[in-house]
């Protein structure tokens, strides 16, 4: 849960996006699970105070490596693009509950922006020989995906589409305009089939999607989703002190038999079911 | 040499002077996946109210500088899933358990410090009068002696536990509350909760905080929790559990030396979680280095008016 990890390798991905990739060797990778997240210190001393809490990307028990992408975006990651190769990072994890990994059928993966760090893991974890994987993927544009993991994407061979704000990769726009027209495809193909083999064909191969990237967004997929009687997990984001449930920092709502209640999404997350989700509070 | 940590507060006996800050440990179970919280001098358990809180809307967390704005409102699941579903699980920790309660009027501090049972693994009641995470109640009783006094006087009515009154650092006078608070029927005394706070989004031009206002805390109010202590340790008879800040043992040897009894680590153990074990190992080297055969001798040193330490006498 507490561990010194090594860091064996630390490199700008993309000064322009402030894009690093971090892998980290020692006792986390052989329990880690895709959505799970670790806390790291990021310095010596007291400001900032906090542990950061980065997604677990990339998962090699072999090697007994994770790999963490993270985007600069404030104090504590500045912070972190100081740590040197060879040095260790004093790391909590790997924490929370992550993905449901199907077994066989259709896993969509929808992702906006940096939100993809989280999805690699559970591509990567899930058999592709069984589970027939597919990745949308929203960004600002081509340079930003690229560097971002289009060429991980492109080494395990998987199938994706890609939206971009400006049109310079795949289609103009968000990503969940990709997602709706897929999904409305899909459902289309399978009623047709339905009709013309009246029954006797294959069972209607499952499908459930995993999401992570802006609030936004994934309130959008859930409801897209919801639309198309699709199940969806989401991957959750909230200010977190503690990371391990004790605080009660994180909490987001989620709809229950007796009414409203809050869950820590450090602990009963950060994967959640979308449609228990709450998305708009007062 | 062997150094005697064990630690009397009035009628509550601990192992060791080092306790957990209600809030930042919730039931216990989290860090207990950590180390054995039988190694601790006990916890202290996230607030607890008559009926369930929700709590407020997220964020609730913003960092400052070495520190941190809470807002969490009090979130906790009410007296009645404590007592069957929190308690039981409590019993297994084998460690001193002290149970924060929070009311919103008179008769709900008694009806919590009724309902809690005098002989279970519960070690003490630590009457929160400084919640400043909720609209009404909470600090307002803690910021005025004459109603501190009145939470003291009817909780002591209801329970024979010892009853440790959480002062609000947010006041002008600490000492006028801890001395109503002596008068009242408090057995100890702990201090400091934390400070009232803001930060605004620059982005945004709004409040970061979804409650606007929050309560510091960290290596950020150790200053003002040390004074404190040390001015209640001057004005009062009751032993004192020193918070604010501590984050190693060194924190927690100058609270000792300010006038606190034992300590408490809190949002500490977000960035270290063993921390509180470490203070335990850290206290007991250091009074083995000085020549003090017991963490007693540290309580209050730095009132004492003869010559400054000299570690050469010793
Ligand atoms: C997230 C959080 C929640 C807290 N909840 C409570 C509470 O329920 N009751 C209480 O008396 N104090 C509560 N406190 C205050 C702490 O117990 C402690 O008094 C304060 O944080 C100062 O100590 P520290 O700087 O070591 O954290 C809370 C503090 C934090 C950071
Ligand atoms: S960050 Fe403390 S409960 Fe989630």
């Amino acid at each position: 849960m507490l561990s010194q990890e090594k860091i064996i390798c630390h490199r700008l991905l993309d000064p322009r996006y402030g894009l690093y990739q971090l892998v980290l060797r020692g006792k986390i990778a052989a329990t880690a699970q895709p959505g799970q997240f670790v806390h790291l210190k990021v310095g010596a001393t007291t400001d900032p105070l906090l542990r950061r809490p980065l997604s677990i990307a990339r998962i090699d028990r072999a090697r007994g490596e994770i790999t963490l992408f993270y985007r600069v975006v404030g104090r504590g990651t500045a912070l972190l693009t100081d740590v040197k190769e060879q040095e260790s990072l004093n790391v909590l994890g790997p924490l929370g509950k992550g993905f449901t990994k199907p077994a066989e059928g259709e896993l969509l993966l929808v992702a906006g922006g940096i939100g993809i760090f989280p999805l690699f893991s559970l591509l990567e974890a899930v058999d592709r020989s069984r589970v027939k994987v597919k990745v949308m993927w929203g960004g600002e544009n081509r340079q930003f995906l690229e560097s971002a993991g289009l060429p991980i994407l492109r080494e395990l061979g998987v199938e994706y589409e890609a939206a971009t704000l400006d049109g310079s990769l795949g289609q103009k726009g968000l990503v969940t305009a990709l997602l709706e027209s897929s999904l409305h495809r899909t459902r289309t193909s399978q009623e047709m089939h339905h009709s013309a083999v009246a029954g006797a064909g294959p069972k209607d191969s499952v499908l459930q999607v995993a999401a992570c990237g802006p609030r936004g967004m994934l309130k959008a997929v859930t409801e897209i989703c919801c639309r198309q009687g699709v199940p969806v997990e989401v991957c959750l984001e909230e200010r977190m002190a503690c990371g391990v449930g004790a605080c009660l920092g994180c909490v987001c709502t989620v709809k229950t038999a007796t009414g409203h209640k809050r869950r820590r999404v450090c602990a009963e997350g950060p994967v959640f079911d979308g449609r228990e989700v709450v998305w708009d509070e007062g | 040499m062997k150094v005697d940590l064990t630690t009397r507060l009035a009628g509550l006996q601990l192992k060791n002077p080092v306790l957990t800050a209600s809030g930042t440990f919730g039931f216990g179970e989290e860090y207990a996946r950590f180390y054995d919280l039988a190694l601790l001098g006990g916890i202290t358990v996230k607030g607890i109210t008559l009926e369930p809180r929700i709590g407020n809307p997220v964020p609730r967390i913003a960092e400052t500088p070495s520190g941190i704005l809470n807002a969490v409102g009090l979130e906790n699941p009410g007296l009645e899933a404590f007592l069957s579903t929190y308690l039981p699980r409590l019993e297994k920790l084998k460690t001193a358990v002290i149970v924060n309660i929070s009311g919103f009027s008179l008769e709900e501090y008694a009806k919590l410090a009724a309902a809690l049972p005098e002989n279970s693994c519960i070690a003490a009641l630590e009457v929160n009068i400084s919640c400043p995470n909720i609209k009404d109640g909470g600090m307002a009783f803690g910021t005025d002696p004459q109603s501190a006094g009145e939470v003291l006087a009817v909780t002591r009515k209801q329970t024979k536990l010892p009853l440790i009154a959480k002062l609000s650092p947010n006041v002008t006078d600490i000492v006028a509350i801890a001395k109503a608070v002596e008068e009242n029927g408090a057995d100890i005394i702990s201090l400091i909760n934390t400070l009232l706070g803001m930060r605004i989004d620059l982005d945004r031009g709004r409040p970061l905080l979804a409650n606007t206002m929050g309560g510091l805390s960290g290596p950020a109010v150790r200053p003002v929790a040390v004074r404190m202590v040390y001015q209640v340790y001057q004005a009062v008879r009751l032993p004192i559990i020193g918070m604010g800040g501590i984050s190693c043992w060194q924190d927690a040897v100058e609270f000792m030396l300010a006038g606190a009894s034992a300590v408490s680590v809190g949002t500490a153990n977000f960035i270290n979680p063993l921390a509180p074990l470490e203070i335990i190992n850290g206290l007991e080297a250091y009074c083995r280095q000085k020549g003090y055969h017991s963490v007693k001798e540290l309580v209050g040193l730095a009132h004492r008016k003869e010559e400054p330490f000299d570690e050469e006498k010793r």
